[in-house]
């Protein structure tokens, strides 16, 4: 699903954000990408939905060469890919509903399949009782669902997660990361990048470790010490 | 089908986020292409007009009362022998005096005060070449047989030289208004997009193509050249329908234009507007594209 040789990333002006990660993840798994602030956990998402590019080695991503990939296929690899950030980002002026049926509609789903997908997803991330709120009357737990749900809609092969529960407090990131577990064991592969020791701690999934943008541990069932 | 919905919704909704800009935006397009319109259609107009003088009287020779029958037949072969020359016509002072009893019925107060003896004889000169008329005014210089030339050469030079620096100093104007146009229309598009910027980052975030981004901002331009475009022509063709029956029409200029004229105009503009709209759209997206 995923595979990383050699890559590093140098940002214009010198500064670090990877330096030679070699790494590969299966479809189905559920990784947790953990590391301090800074360590590079952004930038390795990133360069897997091609925001960055790399500076050098190669990155593969769902049977896709993502190095060599022409900017105008980067919608093609996007399309395969389902992309939450901390920031939920939702449209202020939209419902629950109109945020997760506007990128079906962005998909070209037509009216009956967008009513039909969005309410599935809605069942999905259980905000049944928030349909018609609107970002600002939803809990931070509850935007993540959305979000999440929005990234859904174009059936992923592969969900990447930046620090989906990054504001939200202990409880509200168990619901969140209880929710992405549920999503894997329908078969999408999860990256989800944390520096929340406790989710890590608890859930004892792989773990790959980044410190100053190196890859510094990969463990089957790590821990975040 | 879904997604030109999509793209036909979002045009419209960006377009109500400033109105205000929309309409500057479209006025500044439709006093530019109105510039544009009439400035060519006047052009068009004293070219027809000149060129029909053109092929009339180039110059007259006013004869000298004292000449005689013999001198100024010899006057006219000399002309004629000219290779510039197409034709020689002489024109006796009775013939001056019905043509200016012709020329001024409706003023027959003037026509009761002229002393018809002062209207000179002439010979009046169609060339082959109209642009050649300077070489015949020096050849006849001096001649004493002659009183006075007249060229109407001068007069359309002076005339073509006139709508000339009308058309340039129309065009500077009308591209100077253009390019404001062009800034406004980025400028409105960017702060569209500015607005937008989240619903952007969404989008290429879905795996929407730059190309569909792109569309509503596309369309919106086009949709604002278009219109002020439309606008000025609808304008255009209604000055020219009022000209044709105006004052000017009946005492100096035939106000005709050919219809292939106006058309191959018409669709030049559209198309213009359409590619103006297109530029404009590109660069004011742009940034927000590669942010």
């Amino acid at each position: 699903m995923i595979k990383l040789e050699n890559v590093s990333l140098v940002f214009q002006g010198g500064s670090v954000a990877l330096s030679n990660v070699s790494t590969s993840i299966s479809e189905g798994e559920f990784v947790y990408l953990i590391g301090p602030s800074g360590s590079g956990k952004s930038s390795f998402l990133k360069l897997l939905y091609k925001e960055y590019f790399a500076t050098k080695g190669t990155v593969e991503v769902v049977d896709m060469d993502v190095t060599s990939l022409p900017k105008w296929k980067i919608p093609i690899l996007r399309r395969k890919l389902g992309i939450v950030t901390q920031e939920p980002q939702l449209l202020e002026d939209r419902t629950t509903f109109e945020n997760i049926s506007f990128a079906l509609e962005i998909l070209g789903y037509d009216s009956k399949e967008i009513e039909a997908k969005t309410s599935t997803l809605i069942d999905l991330v259980e905000l049944h009782e928030s349909v018609y709120k609107f970002p600002y009357q939803l809990s931070g737990g509850e935007q993540t669902r959305v979000s999440i749900a929005r990234a859904l809609a174009s059936n992923p092969l592969l969900l990447l997660c930046d620090e989906p529960t990054g504001n939200l407090d202990p409880n509200l990131s168990i619901q969140i990361v209880t929710l992405l577990e549920k999503i894997n064991r329908a078969g999408t592969t999860v990256l989800m990048a944390t520096h929340d020791s406790s989710i890590v701690n608890r859930r004892k999934k792989r773990v790959l470790q980044l410190n100053d943008g190196k890859l510094v541990s990969d463990a089957a069932q790590g821990r975040y010490i | 089908m879904n997604k030109l919905s999509y793209v036909i919704k979002n045009t419209f909704i960006n377009m109500r986020r400033n109105p205000l800009l929309v309409v500057a935006t479209m006025l500044a397009v439709l006093v530019s292409s109105f510039l544009v319109f009439t400035t060519l259609s006047g052009r068009a107009v004293v070219e027809n007009n000149t060129s029909r003088w053109q092929n009339g009287v180039h110059v007259v020779i006013f004869l000298d009362d004292r000449v005689t029958t013999t001198a100024h037949k010899q006057l006219q072969e000399s002309l004629e022998s000219y290779p510039e020359v197409r034709m020689v016509d002489y024109f006796s002072k009775s013939e001056a005096t019905e043509e200016f009893k012709f020329l001024f019925k409706d003023q027959p107060e003037l026509v009761q005060e002229v002393d018809f003896e002062i209207l000179p004889s002439s010979l009046r000169v169609n060339l082959n070449d109209p642009a050649d008329y300077q070489l015949i005014i020096e050849r006849m210089e001096g001649n004493p047989a002659v009183k006075e030339i007249r060229a109407s050469g001068e007069a359309i030079d002076r005339l073509l030289s006139l709508t000339n620096t009308l058309v340039i100093s129309a065009s500077v104007f009308a591209v100077l208004i253009a390019f404001a146009a062009f800034i406004l229309i980025i400028n409105t598009l960017r702060l569209t997009a500015y607005a937008k910027r989240r619903e952007i980052k969404i989008m290429k975030n879905l795996g929407a193509s730059s190309t569909y981004i792109r569309l509503p901002f596309i369309f919106e331009a086009i949709f604002e050249s278009f219109v002020g475009t439309s606008i000025a022509i609808g304008l255009g063709w209604a000055v020219i329908q009022y000209s044709k029956g105006s004052v000017i029409a009946e005492s100096i200029f035939d106000i005709t234009i050919s219809d292939a004229y106006l058309i191959n105009l018409t669709l030049g503009l559209i198309l213009s507007s359409i590619l103006f709209g297109l530029v404009a759209s590109f660069i004011g997206i742009r940034k927000a594209l590669n942010e």
